[in-house]
Parts: structure tokens; sequence; C-alpha cells
């Protein structure tokens, strides 16, 4: 595997931090790895201009981030609707693989700043994407679809990693906490503390903790 | 605030001796046409959930789209109008009770107030606040908004929060605002499907847990 570098792709793509395989395939999967990875472009750089505007971009401004044409675009994606899509599942495969669950087994505090740590760092580099997702998901089922399942991927999250505080609650107590839980840590709570208030990150993580600490009943002994 | 609005100018206009009542009454049949045209932007909001076109706003109030293009210089200031109307009546019906109460009174009266009011100006929230790119006039307001939520949530919780450094006041306050959130509200409504009371105890219970002691 190598890094691709300037001479690979457009310039405009070369933060993109994409990787891929270098063999001497036949003539066909060098056509398919080409495109591939054409796709993978337009998608960091639909991604890209999603950060630096907050306005959903049009297929011009992609194709010409991205330093393809308009057309290139449109082979690859049907329309619009597909590309985000697409984006939206590249952007919850590399969000999961940046979260994965860690000190299930730590102490209380631990727990919660592990939790606290992963989710800022999610919120942090898919906020702009959370929130061109829900502008637009009523115009789609397959978006509307992936929401509910990040929304129900944070809830599991937060039930895992709290498990042994929620453990004491009956319901529909325990259900309650995780209802709160869910809207403490949501996107928006952290873009307020980001841009409204003008938090540092480890200002914003701190509000958090404290909350959480707060909102969980005491960690049962051992 | 009435959801169904009437449509034309019908209705006798007010008539007066001289010039003066002249003006005065041409002035009366502007202003409401100006307010019927803004609840019935609120109407269509409450029933699509969408942001109206020209047509369907003017439509439903019963006047033709200049009509409201004579009002409004564009769509984004009729947005600005709306979002007044609405700030004033929410302000209206949203006074302060229970201000010397008990700790549980309180938080209970913050919450039922806070949970009627996102039950009726989500939808509209939602719309006036998607796209603000473009609209400082509307920027503003959205903040104005927030402030207003904040400062409610300062008088109610006074005295737990008069016992706490600024700091800590600070962390507990930006935690109300995430949880008293539009969002958080149709989250519990919409996707969990907790009934207005439910969602009301989500918030009673996890407000009692981030408040301070209550001093005696």
């Amino acid at each position: 595997m190598r890094r691709l570098g300037e001479g690979d792709r457009p310039p405009a793509a070369a933060d993109a931090g994409l990787t891929v395989s270098v063999t001497s395939a036949p003539a066909v999967d060098g056509r398919r790895l080409r495109s591939e990875r054409t796709r993978h472009l337009i998608i960091e750089a639909y991604l890209s201009l999603l950060r630096d505007s907050s306005q959903v971009p049009t297929s011009a401004q992609i194709a010409e981030r991205a330093g393809y044409s308009v057309r290139s675009v449109f082979e690859r994606f049907p329309d619009l609707m597909s590309l985000r899509i697409a984006a939206t599942d590249y952007a919850f495969a590399k969000s999961t693989a940046d979260a994965e669950l860690r000190d299930l087994d730590g102490d209380r505090s631990t727990r919660i700043r592990s939790q606290v740590e992963t989710r800022a760092r999610t919120c942090e580099a898919w906020l702009p994407m959370w929130r061109a997702l829900n502008a637009n998901q009523g115009d789609s089922d397959e978006l509307r679809s992936r929401v509910r399942l990040a929304r129900e991927l944070i809830f599991r999250r937060l039930e895992l990693m709290y498990q042994p505080e929620l453990s004491t609650l009956a319901e529909p107590l325990r259900r309650y906490t995780l209802i709160a839980l869910e809207a403490l840590t949501d996107f928006e709570s952290w873009g307020r503390m980001r841009e409204n208030y003008g938090l540092t990150i480890e200002e914003a993580r701190e509000v958090w903790m404290r909350t959480i600490d707060r909102l969980l009943p005491p960690t049962p002994s051992a | 605030m009435t959801d169904a609005v009437q449509s034309g100018d019908g209705g006798a206009p007010a008539r007066g001796e001289g010039r003066d009542a002249r003006v005065d009454g041409r002035r009366l049949r502007s202003e409401r046409t100006r307010r019927l045209i803004i609840e019935a932007y609120i109407a269509l909001v409450r029933e699509t959930g969408h942001m109206p076109t020209a047509a369907q706003i003017a439509e439903r109030a019963g006047y033709s789209v200049r009509s409201i293009f004579e009002r409004f210089p564009d769509l984004t200031a009729l947005r600005v109008a709306v979002t007044d109307y609405a700030i004033a009546e929410a302000r209206a019906n949203a006074a302060l009770r229970d201000l010397d109460a008990d700790r549980l009174t309180r938080i209970k009266s913050q919450v039922n107030q806070r949970g009627s009011g996102c039950e009726r100006w989500l939808p509209l929230w939602r719309v006036l606040s998607a796209d603000l790119s473009g609209a400082p006039d509307l920027q503003q307001r959205i903040g104005m908004i927030r402030q207003l939520i904040v400062m409610r949530m300062e008088m109610m919780f006074r005295p737990e929060l008069s016992l706490v450094s600024d700091a800590v006041r600070k962390k507990i306050m930006l935690a109300l605002e995430a949880l008293l959130d539009f969002e958080s509200w149709a989250r519990m409504r919409e996707l969990y499907g907790l009934s207005f009371e439910e969602a009301c105890a989500v918030w009673v219970k996890a407000i009692d847990r981030l408040l301070p002691q209550t001093p005696a």
C-alpha cells in the first residue's frame, strides 16, 4: 500500500488521505481501480466542500474541487442524491472505524472520558456532514434510514459504555437517562459549544464529562 | 394567533370623517393583510413542514403574489417578519410562573412550558433556522430566541444556580440548553415515540440531576 501522491490525483483532493493497492493487475482491474479512485475523490470533494461552506455543494463545485468534469460526476452517480447517500455511507464507515469502543472495563471517570473523547472527535469531524444529512433527509427514505441508524448506534454505544450505572435503574428511568444522555451529546450540542459559545475542544469536552457524571446514577460497587 | 386564515380583504373598512380617518383605514387594512400573509406562512409550515413558496402563501392568504411582494421585498424579509410574529406570540404565552415555588414545581413548570413551546413551534423553528446564510436579520433573531430560552432557565433556576461559581453555572446552562433544545424534544416525540407526558418526564428527571442542590 502507498499513499497517493500529487501525481496520482488532482491537487484539490491531495488532503483526502486515500490509499490504494498497487498491483500489476490486468488492464480491466486497472480501469476498475481508477474508476473507484475517481468515485472516492468525488465523495471526498463533496465532504470537503461541506466542511468549507456548510452549504450543500452543486455538481459544478464538486467537479471543480475533485478535478473532474461534471460529466464524470454523473457517470459515477446518477444524481446528487446518490452522491449524498454514497458520501453518507463513506462517512459512517470512516467514523465507525475511528470510534472503536475502548475502556469498557475502565472505572467510571475513565469510561466517561473515553466516551466523550470519541464522541467529540466524531462531532468535530462530521458536524457539517451531519447537518447536510439532516437538511436533506426529507427528500430520501435512504437518507432517513441512515440518520436513524446513526442515532441507534450512538444510543447503543451509550448503553454499552455506561452499562454498570444504567443497570441499577429500573425502566422507564433507564431509558429516560439514555435519551437525556443522547440529547446532551448530540452533534448540535457540540456545534453550539464550539460555534456559538467559542469553547475550545477541551472546554467543550469538560462540559460533557461533568454533565454525564451528574446524569448517571452512582456506579455499583464491584 | 389562529391556524385558520381568513381570505380576502373583506369586512367593513374603518370609516372616518376626514383624510386622517381614510389614511388610518388604509393602514389598518394593510396591517391586516400583512398579518394574514404571515399567518398563512405559519399555517403552511405547520401542515407541510416545508418552506412555502410565494404562490402557496398567496393562495392560502387569499391574496395575489403581488400583494405579498408589496409588503415584503422578498421571502427572506417575510421569514424575518414571521419570526418576529412568532417571538411575540411565544413571549405572550410564556409568562414566568411558579418562580417562588419549590424546586420540583419550578422544574415541572419550566418543562411544561418548554415542551408546549416545542410542540407548537417546532415545524416553524426547523424552517426558519434551516438556512441562515445570507440572512443576518434572521440569524440575529434565531440568536435572540436562544438567548430568551437561556434567560428564562436562569430565572427559573436562580436559587440553585446562585450557589455555584460562574464557570460551573456556565457548564450547567450549556447542558440545560442542549437538553431542552427543539430537536431534543422532536427526537423524543418522533423518533422514540414518547407521549407529551413521558417526554416531559425525561426532561424533569434530567434537570433535577443536573441542577445543584437547592439552598435551604
